[in-house]
Parts: structure tokens; sequence; C-alpha cells
């Protein structure tokens, strides 16, 4: 169950896309599991022991499991890895008022063993001379090694700082509000936002003390502007504060309808969310006939849960269309997506999975689906990701329904695959990139909507959904 | 949470969320010792004969929380209470049908489907309830699991001269049978893996319990016989944490037990002083992987206690064990038999009950005791495995 707590903790943080996927990686019986994954890492089985210090050595597997595993590992140029890491170290040194005379970067060739040897002598010099950071900069060096992949879905699962005190499963952490440049796309995709900055909805927490409301325009956040010439700036991340983050974060805010201007200060903290507001797939019927189904996640039972919710409103009636509001979908199971659409289109490909040298696995639609035969509408915005995008492509692309809202998030790499380290920590990226039915790149693009319907300001503080209405009109049409 | 009868059949011990590693394929590579015909379960300990019968309970103030389609909620419930009568009939453990669905979405094949209700059980079906000012013990079980889970520990209860109302919770065990025969599948299974899917399960739990309390008088004609001032709460699993939550909401429960399950209840921040107590298996320790026991216990300012059991697993005290042989189940390598943990299970409850509603000191919740070294008082004695 601390997985459970840990997922969501993560996912109320805005990174639900990234653990999702490596939840949800298909796992090869122990058997087979080492044949295609090189010796140097393998796939976590049972229960993880109890974690233990990165070491050099820690690093030294995670780079050779990168190489030897990672979609472009076989073809990449090592070199981009043992610098990055070192720049941090690097930086951390300095950071800590320690730095040390022997840390300098080491000539590397370009082979991979001869080089992780050169930087490996550097790091133990380096490290001998600071006992007291070692842990700390294992720590940095391999986070930097994974983030210069660049790769929304890899990611390094280390420590950690257990859950915040007084945490109960549902809670939210953070300043308890969401607003129009989601958690998700400042770390993922942080260039598309757009301005205004503004709150969409208020969870709970202190900004629901501070009598924050939907709606209320974000001026600053700690004296930083959210935008300068239109261009999101790294303030934006400050409304997103994680556990440990504990500072207390100051907003300026513009309530249009009064024209009133004043700032709050906001701590992070634990806050209750409403449980009926956090359940996967809920469901409602809308007038003409039209059955509403929100799906939160690609959960597993995902789409048998929409089927079930469908078929419920279905009873004694007959409905005239679906829209589904997949809006804030972090993503999930690719399995449950390729259900979940195989129900409007059977018999085509939903995505490719393809290697490095393009070599390409085709995903088809699951024809044991039953058809619904229903006219679909797909709500869709910045922070619908992974599986998500992986639908909405789909419908798109197979002109199974149409797309209204906004662009999707773009975090789509392909699906993350974990590998347990020897400190019992967890790697986890793609060994395969995703592409859209028509073997486009979803990557960092997303999909465009049909129909580009954003929502405002003042739709927010009138709790006004024009997306939805936009998609009622399709379908009555 | 679905998967915790693997967990009994010898499997590594997994809470089964979405982001655990997968359980190896044990299976796939031993082949499964042959079943070993029906279970029996052990005899009760104390100085009387077991009755039981069933009861259905319809609470039409609330819509059940998981069948949509239905207004109300409808309530299983299992009274087990002692009895003068030495002979009769003994209750079925579960019928054909309930061990059908239960195999199946425990996902054990290979034996009959009815095998589990040919476990033979010790008490009496509908005997004459006897005795007078009997404490009640309201019974709540795991996850998935029918309420029959928990008979051994049920039936020893009522021995020892407790009246036990057992509830299965429609909808939250992959079989439920309703009063007109028909059949309950897990439908709270669709959801749990939703966030605050424990909150949601145990709020409904407490309702659960605060209607059957209110019900009892007027449903069974022996209700006479329970002293309504002397009531606890015991429960496995969500089970557990469903007897902090309906403490919680529910003076009538004057004390409760949580047999290894986390917890999702918010305790007043003022602090709770009802006697509460922790039953853990091993991994289930101060700083251990579960954190939310660390948070229940500073809340805790009255009588409690918090043991861990070693060698054991999360099923070690509900039935899953004592009947895993009849599937065909091998029992754990170096885990407690399964007489052993049940034995432990038994001795350690009723202590906490004859204490808390028999008024009884038990000196066994004091101190470690020699005829059971397994048993580890945290957080003092306990260290994190």
């Amino acid at each position: 169950m601390t997985a459970i707590r840990t997922a969501i903790r993560t996912a109320t943080a805005g990174l639900a896309l990234l653990l999702a996927a490596a939840c949800t990686a298909p796992t090869a019986p122990r058997s087979q599991a080492s044949s295609a994954a090189s010796t140097v890492c393998a796939k976590p089985y049972g229960r993880l022991p109890a974690q233990t210090p990165t070491t050099i050595d820690v690093i030294e597997q995670a780079y050779f499991c990168i190489l030897g595993n990672y979609y472009s590992g076989a073809t990449m140029d090592a070199r981009s890895l043992l610098t990055a890491g070192f720049i941090a170290l690097t930086r951390e040194l300095n950071l800590s008022g320690r730095d040390v005379a022997e840390a300098t970067m080491s000539a590397l060739t370009g082979d991979r063993e001869d080089d992780w040897t050169a930087f490996e002598a550097v790091y133990r010099k380096v490290t001998a001379q600071v006992p007291d950071l070692s842990d700390k900069l294992a720590v940095v060096t391999l986070e930097a090694i994974v983030a210069s992949l660049g790769d929304n879905h890899a990611s390094w699962a280390h420590g950690g700082a257990g859950a915040p005190p007084g945490y109960y499963d549902g809670d939210g952490y953070g300043l308890g509000l969401q607003a129009s440049v989601y958690g998700a796309q400042v770390n993922g995709n942080p260039g598309a936002a757009l301005p205004p900055l503004f709150v969409t909805t208020v969870e709970g927490g202190a900004a629901q003390a501070a009598g924050v409301r939907p709606g209320d325009i974000i001026e600053s956040i700690d004296g930083s502007a959210p935008f300068i010439d239109g261009k999101p700036t790294p303030a934006i991340a400050a409304l997103y504060p994680q556990y440990p983050q504990v500072g207390p974060v100051k907003l300026r805010l513009l309530r249009q309808s009064t024209g009133r201007r004043w700032s709050v200060t906001l701590k992070p903290g634990v806050y209750e969310r409403d449980l009926a507001a956090l359940q996967g797939v809920t469901s409602k019927l809308l007038d003409g006939g039209i059955a509403y189904v929100r799906v939160r996640g690609f959960a597993p039972d995902a789409a048998d849960r929409v089927f079930k919710a469908i078929s419920r409103l279905r009873v004694g009636r007959t409905l005239t269309g679906i829209v589904l509001d997949l809006r804030g979908n972090g993503g999930g199971s690719p399995k449950e997506a390729i259900r979940l659409l195989s129900a409007f289109v059977h018999g085509k490909n939903t995505a490719y999975l393809c290697t490095v040298d393009a070599k390409c696995e085709a995903l088809r639609t699951d024809d044991t689906v039953e058809l619904l035969d229903l006219p679909l509408a797909v709500l869709t915005d910045r922070s619908c990701a992974s599986a998500c995008e992986h639908f909405s492509s789909a419908v798109k692309d197979l002109g199974v329904g149409k797309l209204v809202g906004a662009r999707t998030a773009g975090a789509i790499s392909g699906p993350s695959e974990p590998f347990k380290l020897t400190n019992n920590t967890m790697l986890a990226f793609p060994t395969r990139h995703h592409l859209g039915p028509n073997r486009e790149t979803l990557d960092r693009i997303g999909v465009p909507p049909d129909h580009y319907v954003p929502l405002t300001p003042k739709d927010a503080a009138a709790g006004r959904d024009p997306a939805l209405a936009k998609a009622l009109t399709l379908l009555h049409k | 949470m679905r998967h915790l009868l693997a967990v009994a059949a010898g499997l590594v011990v997994l809470a089964a969320s979405a982001c655990s590693a997968p359980t190896p394929p044990r299976s796939a590579t031993s082949p499964s010792p042959t079943p070993t015909g029906p279970a029996v379960l052990p005899a009760p300990t104390g100085d009387h004969p077991v009755g039981t019968t069933i009861l259905h309970v319809n609470d039409t103030s609330r819509p059940d929380p998981w069948n949509l389609d239905v207004q109300t909620r409808e309530l299983k419930v299992t009274l087990w209470y002692p009895t003068e009568q030495k002979d009769g009939q003994k209750a079925p453990y579960m019928t054909p049908k309930e061990s059908e669905l239960f195999l199946k979405g425990s996902k054990v094949a290979g034996v009959p489907s009815d095998t589990l209700s040919k476990t033979r059980t010790n008490a009496i079906k509908d005997a004459e309830p006897a005795g007078e000012k009997l404490p009640l013990v309201v019974l709540s079980p795991g996850f998935t699991k029918p309420l029959s889970s928990l008979t051994s520990l049920a039936e020893d209860l009522a021995s020892r001269g407790y009246v036990v109302a057992g509830i299965d919770h429609t909808y939250e065990s992959y079989v439920t049978t309703l009063s007109d025969g028909r059949v309950a599948e897990c439908i709270a299974c669709d959801s749990d893996t939703d966030p605050g899917f424990g909150p949601r399960v145990v709020q409904g739990r407490a309702a659960d319990v605060s209607f059957v309390l209110d019900q009892l008088p007027a449903k069974w004609d022996a209700s006479g016989l329970i002293d309504r001032s002397r009531i606890a709460m015991v429960g496995q699993s969500i089970g557990g944490a469903g007897a902090m939550a309906a403490m919680v909401k529910d003076s009538r429960v004057r004390a409760g037990i949580d047999i290894d399950g986390s917890t999702y209840t918010r305790i007043p921040k003022s602090g709770f002083s009802r006697p509460f107590m922790f039953i853990g298996s091993e991994q289930h320790v101060p700083g251990g992987n579960d954190s939310s026991w660390d948070r229940d216990w500073k809340l805790l300012t009255g009588w409690k206690r918090w043991i861990a059991v070693t060698h054991t697993d999360h099923q070690a005290f509900t039935d899953i064990p004592l009947f895993g042989p009849s599937l065909g189940i091998k029992p754990v390598y170096g885990f407690l038999p399964a007489k052993r943990s049940a034995e432990i299970a038994r001795t350690y409850v009723a202590a906490f009950l004859d204490q808390h509603l028999k008024a009884q000191r038990q000196p066994l919740l004091d101190k470690p005791s020699t005829q059971y070294p397994e048993v580890k008082l945290c957080p003092e004695n306990c260290g994190k495995s």
C-alpha cells in the first residue's frame, strides 16, 4: 500500500504520467526477463528490499543499463551522459562551498568502457576529498545522467521523503490549487504554457483557506512574473511544491470581476480532497441522451469501468452520443487505452512502438471488445498525457470522433520500463518510442484538437465549461 | 489489494498495489502439491459450544456505495454465540457458489470449485443461544474476502462467551449471498486503484457497522443476551481499518483491534482515548513500509498496544492458511504453521477483549511472553525488519 500512497502523492504533484507509465510496463516472467535486457540491470521482482546509498558502482550500473537498454542507448554518444553527470557533480561541490582541485573532467574518447574508467577514476578522487558529501554527490550525478536523456518517461526513483506527516490516502499536497498551467506541464513541456496564468480549481488546503477562487489571475509568484514577453518563466513551478518543500509561496492575484488586486501567502501542506472527485471513472447522463464519462487515468480496469458506466446509462433509453472527458488524464496503461478505443473501431493500428533502428511493433485494436456504435467527442487539454495521448491520437487519426479543447501534453516518448539497480532503487525509461497511427511523432508535440476551445479566466470564475458545450453541439448535429 | 490470497499461497508478499513489481511465477516452476481434502477448522478453545445464524439487514436510508443501481444498502450478518446445544448440524463454511466465486476471484484453479464449502466448521447451525449480558464483538473481513475467512477467530470468541456479529460488506468481497439468494460480486474491485479508495471503503464500513448495531435488537430474537454497553470491533486488513473508522464515528464501539490493515481514518488531533490494538505481520513494524500505524500511534491517547508477529504474512491470522492445503497451496517455507498463527490470533484477540470488555487484567498484553516468543511488543521490542 505504500506504493499506492507514493504513487498518489507523486500524481498529485503532477507526475502522474511518468509514474503510471512506469507502473504499467508489461513484465516478462522471470525466465524470460534476462534475455532481452542486458545482464547489467534486471526487471524488478517482488518487494524491493530497503534502499542502500547510491555509490559509484550504482552509477556505473545505471550508465551501462541505459546504454544497453534505453531506446537510443545503442547509438547515443555516451559522453553526453558522463558530461551531464560531471556538470552536476561540480555544481553540487560549488553549491556546498567545497570545491575540489581535482574536479576536472577527464578526456573522453568515445569508447564507452574506457570513458567510464576515466570518469570513475576522477569521481573517486573527488569524492575521497569530501567523504561526507559522497552520498549527495552520487545522487545528483545519477539524477543528471538520467535527466540528460531529455525523456519525459525516463526517471530514477530513489530515496524520497516518504509520506508527509499527517498524510492520508487521497490527500493532496501543495498549495491546494490547480492553475491553467498544470503541474505535469511545468515538468514535462513548460514551453507550451500560455498566458494568462489563472486558477482553474481550488481543491482545498491553503488556497481554500485564503479564499482563492477559480478564475483568479496569478500576476506574480514570489515576486516573479509567470510570463515575460509571453514566454513562461520558471516561477510557475513554485505553484506545485512537492513534499518536503514547505516554504510559503506568495501570489499576487487579480479578480477580474471586481478588479481587486491582492496578495496571499500560501504554505504548502497536506490537504483533504473530495473523495468522490478522485474516482477514476465517473459518469452522468446529459440532455439529449448523451453519456458523459470522465476518465481521470488509464488505471487497470479503466476501460471496463467506462463500458459498465455506458451500459448502465443505456438501460431503458437510447443514447445519442458519448463525451469522454480526458482532461487531466495523466495516462497509465496503454492496454486500457487500446481497449477503450476498441469500443469505437476495430481492425486498426492504434500506435507503433519503434526501436531506434525503426523496427516497429504495431499495436492493434482489441477486436473482442464490443463496438458501442455511438458518435464520440473527446475533451482534451494540456494535461492529457501519455496513454491519454495514445488514445486521443488514435481517435483523431482513425476518424472515430472529434477532439475538443486544447492540444494534449506531448509527454509520450514511449512506455517506461523499470530496471532495478543494486542499491534497490529503480531506473525506468522507454526501450521503444511511441508513434501515432500515421507513424507520426507525438512526443513534445501532442495531439491538436479538432476544435480549439480554451478555458478563459471568466469561464473558470463562472464555472462554465465551453469545451463540453462545444462537444455537445457537435454531437447534437 | 486483490492479490492477497496469493500471499497465503506462498508467493512473495506484496501489498498488490498498482506499482508493486509483479510476483514471481512460483507456480510455473514448482508444481502444486496435491490438495489434502476438506480443511478442518481448529476446535474453539472456550468453555461453551458455539451456535451460528445468518441475518440480512437493509439500510433504506442510504444508497449502496458501489452498485449505483441499488438505492439501499443490504448487508449479510453472521452471528456466532455461546449455546448449550452440543449436537446438531454444523454450519456450512460457505455455499458451493460462494466457494466457486471466491476461488475464481482469488485465481485459484486446479481444485473442484466447491472445495471450500466442504471446510468443516465447529458451530451448530441455528442453535439456541445461551447466556446473559454477553459482550458483543463486530467482525469485519479484508477486502475481497468473505466474512467466512474469519470463522476460526469468530468461533473461538463465541466459545469464550462473546456474541460475534460478522459483516459481509456487500460488493467489497468476491462473493456475498444476498437475502433473496442473489449473489453480489466485487464491484468495489473496479475502483481499488483510485486515490482515496481506502478512505471510501472504511467510511462505508463504519456506516455498515453503525447500522448493524442499530438493527440487531429488532432483527435477532436473542439480542436480549447482549450487553450493549460492552461492544468492540475486530477486523482484518481493511476490516481492521474499518474498526478504527467505526470507533471514531460511533461511540458505542468501546474498543478495537486492527489485524494488519493500513488505516485510513482521521483520528481527531485532540487524540482518541478508547483502547486500541494493532496486530501486525512481521513487516508491520514502526518505521516499516506502512506509515499509517506510526501516524495513528501518536494520536492514540488511551490504552494501546502494537504487536508484530515474526514469521507471518498478511493473511496469517485469517482462515486462509488453514484451508490453503485443501486448495493444494503449499505452506510458506519459514512461516509459522497455520495452526500456530491462528492460535496466536485467537489468544491475543481474546486477551484484549477480556481485558477491555470483561475487565479481566491480562498480563499477556503487558510484556513479552515465553509461551509466544513470536509476538513482539512494539515499539520497544520490535525492530524494523
